[in-house]
């Protein structure tokens, strides 16, 4: 699984990228051809948040005009949502595919040039920056790059060229993390 | 004719059933391309490992010629399909914040359920930075509001405002991805790294 | 082969044949021959002149009149308010949205009843609801509404109730500045047709 002759690279055995690349594109047009709507995930976590949010305040639909802007597209219960049952699927198509390849185990991944805590610090930073701007973006890169090219959204590819163009921009400023 | 939910071809239930069934299979295809690893993700930024980019653009292309040939063959109404609208504004800044966060973070909110999933603690962590993200962008969504709608544009294709066909802006889209694959390759064999 | 070489042996081909080949842009049939057939003979596709004027005074918000006669018609006389979508585009797109929805009752309306008929049988192939047919069409529309007939003193009554709602439902369309109330109640006996909201096909919501 891991280790190779001691003369590549140890390689860890993934799917060859394209071959990987077309299979997404299968279970993205499945998703398409069946629900009418492309994959995402941001959202299902903004369902989890809007109903924590109901849960403890009742009338927060009155009171925070989010709630109400959520309570516009989605019926009463936002956790019987599409978004929610297709992450719960991601979860264990993921743990799936871990465990069939070895690759189960708990840690924190990082270069080894910085440490465990700084990997995580900015892993959260990253997320909190990450879920706020896939709120503007109305979507991620699953739902609004990966799904909105595909079905040749304006948006769509607007957003997708903001985060890799600016992910581009700043890596030079972030590389101590990477390489 | 699809698509099926829509057309009422099938329950809202088994919609659901479905949603969960294809979240697997992404769930699934995502890890075993390598998206659970951070390291691999923010690989193709610095050049070493250009996965995101290959199977990224690979996906969708697929996507896109499988829906252009089934709406060709009657099999699938796209006018029944999302599009996701355009809001110009909150778009581009949006797209920018997700950047920083990307680079920071190593993961998008998709692939660190996979590195949760499979024990990543850095995506466990990213997830949990989503949520906070997610609820300061509700609490503050006052401030945002404006920004948030301006600029509402419809539901355009990029085909439609290129001015071209769906089908021509599609091999446009190949003829480039696979310029950029071609770079990409050049780019991971002379910045190479341990595989991750 | 390489990957890269054999997937684009692959996605190549495929774009060229994507972007040589026309867009499919055919209205999909959801209903069968038989199925129009059977609706068309039930005759409910119908809506009496009387019912239409009454709608038409009262300034009814859920009537649209269509008219599907050709343009220069259209232009020489049409009924107040009408649109006209003349049967030969009735397939454009730019009318897909008046003809197939839920909110307003179209009434197709020609000369006679046979082209808005046919007309109405082509919007029900496709699958829209809300359209039907002006009973007699302009034609009887003429004849009833603007120049009723005064029914023998031998008629039951119902007749004389329907001629004086005529009468000044004609005036008042014709022109004239009479003002209807009585009109309201002897509207005609057939029921007004009911705008269906139909499950009209959304999208699915998506995103994020």
């Amino acid at each position: 699984m891991s280790m190779s002759t001691s003369k590549e690279i140890k390689q860890t055995k993934y799917l060859n990228p394209y071959l990987g690349g077309v299979l997404l594109g299968l279970v993205l047009l499945s998703a398409n051809f069946i629900a009418g709507r492309g994959l995402g995930a941001s959202g299902a976590i903004k369902s989890v948040v809007a109903t924590t949010i109901k849960a403890v305040d009742k009338d927060a639909v009155k009171t925070m005009p989010f709630m109400a802007e959520y309570a516009e597209s989605h019926g009463s219960n936002p956790m019987k949502s599409w978004l929610v049952f297709e992450m719960l699927g991601v979860l264990v198509g993921g743990f799936i595919s871990g465990a069939l390849a070895g690759r189960l185990k708990l840690k924190v991944e990082h270069s080894p040039k910085i440490t465990s805590r700084r990997r995580l610090i900015f892993a959260l930073a990253g997320g909190v920056l990450f879920g706020f701007g896939s709120q503007l973006g109305r979507g991620c890169t699953s739902g609004a790059a990966l799904s909105g090219m595909a079905v040749l959204s304006l948006g769509g590819f607007i957003t997708m060229m903001a985060i890799f163009g600016t992910a581009f921009a700043l890596a030079y400023f972030f590389r101590k993390n990477w390489i | 004719m699809g698509p099926l939910a829509p057309n009422e071809l099938i329950s809202e239930n088994t919609n659901f059933l479905f949603a969960f069934l294809i979240g697997i299979a992404f769930g699934f295809v995502l890890e075993s391309s390598g998206f659970s690893s951070s390291r691999k993700l923010a690989g193709i930024f610095y050049g070493y490992d250009a996965v995101v980019l290959k199977v990224f653009f690979t996906g969708a292309i697929t996507c896109m010629l499988g829906l252009l040939f089934m709406s060709l063959f009657g099999w699938i109404d796209l006018d029944l399909v999302y599009v996701n609208p355009t809001y110009l504004t909150s778009a581009i800044v949006g797209g920018v914040v997700m950047g920083a966060g990307f680079i920071m973070g190593g993961f998008c909110p998709g692939t660190s359920f996979c590195g949760a999933a499979i024990g990543k603690i850095d995506g466990m962590v990213f997830v949990a930075g989503l949520f906070l993200g997610i609820y300061g962008f509700a609490f503050t969504y006052g401030w945002w509001e404006k920004l948030y709608m301006a600029n509402y544009l419809g539901e355009p294709k990029i085909s439609a405002s290129l001015g071209l066909s769906d089908g021509l802006f599609g091999l446009i889209l190949i003829l480039a991805a696979l310029a950029m694959f071609w770079v990409a390759e050049w780019a991971e064999k002379k910045f190479p790294r341990e595989a991750y | 082969m390489k990957p890269l070489k054999l997937l684009g042996l692959f996605i190549i081909p495929m774009g060229l044949i994507i972007a040589a080949v026309p867009q499919n842009k055919t209205n999909p049939y959801k209903l069968t021959a038989e199925e129009v057939l059977n609706e068309a003979n039930t005759r409910n596709q119908f809506v009496t002149a009387d019912v239409v004027a009454d709608m038409i005074i009262k300034k009814d918000p859920t009537l649209r009149l269509i008219d599907v006669r050709s343009q220069e018609e259209f232009e020489k006389f049409s009924l107040p308010g009408a649109i006209n979508i003349p049967s030969a585009s009735l397939l454009s797109e730019e009318y897909a949205d008046i003809l197939n929805q839920d909110v307003k009752m179209n009434v197709l309306y020609s000369n006679g009843t046979l082209a808005a008929n046919e007309a109405w049988m082509i919007t029900r192939q496709l699958g829209y609801t809300n359209n039907y047919v002006l009973e007699g069409g302009l034609n009887y529309w003429f004849d009833a509404i603007l120049n009723p007939q005064k029914p023998a003193s031998t008629n039951p009554d119902e007749e004389f109730a329907k001629y004086d709602f005529r009468k000044s439902a004609g005036q008042a369309l014709g022109g004239g500045g009479l003002t209807v109330q009585a009109a309201s109640d002897q509207a005609g006996t057939s029921a007004k047709p009911v705008v269906k909201a139909a499950a009209k096909k959304k999208k699915a919501a998506g995103g994020c």
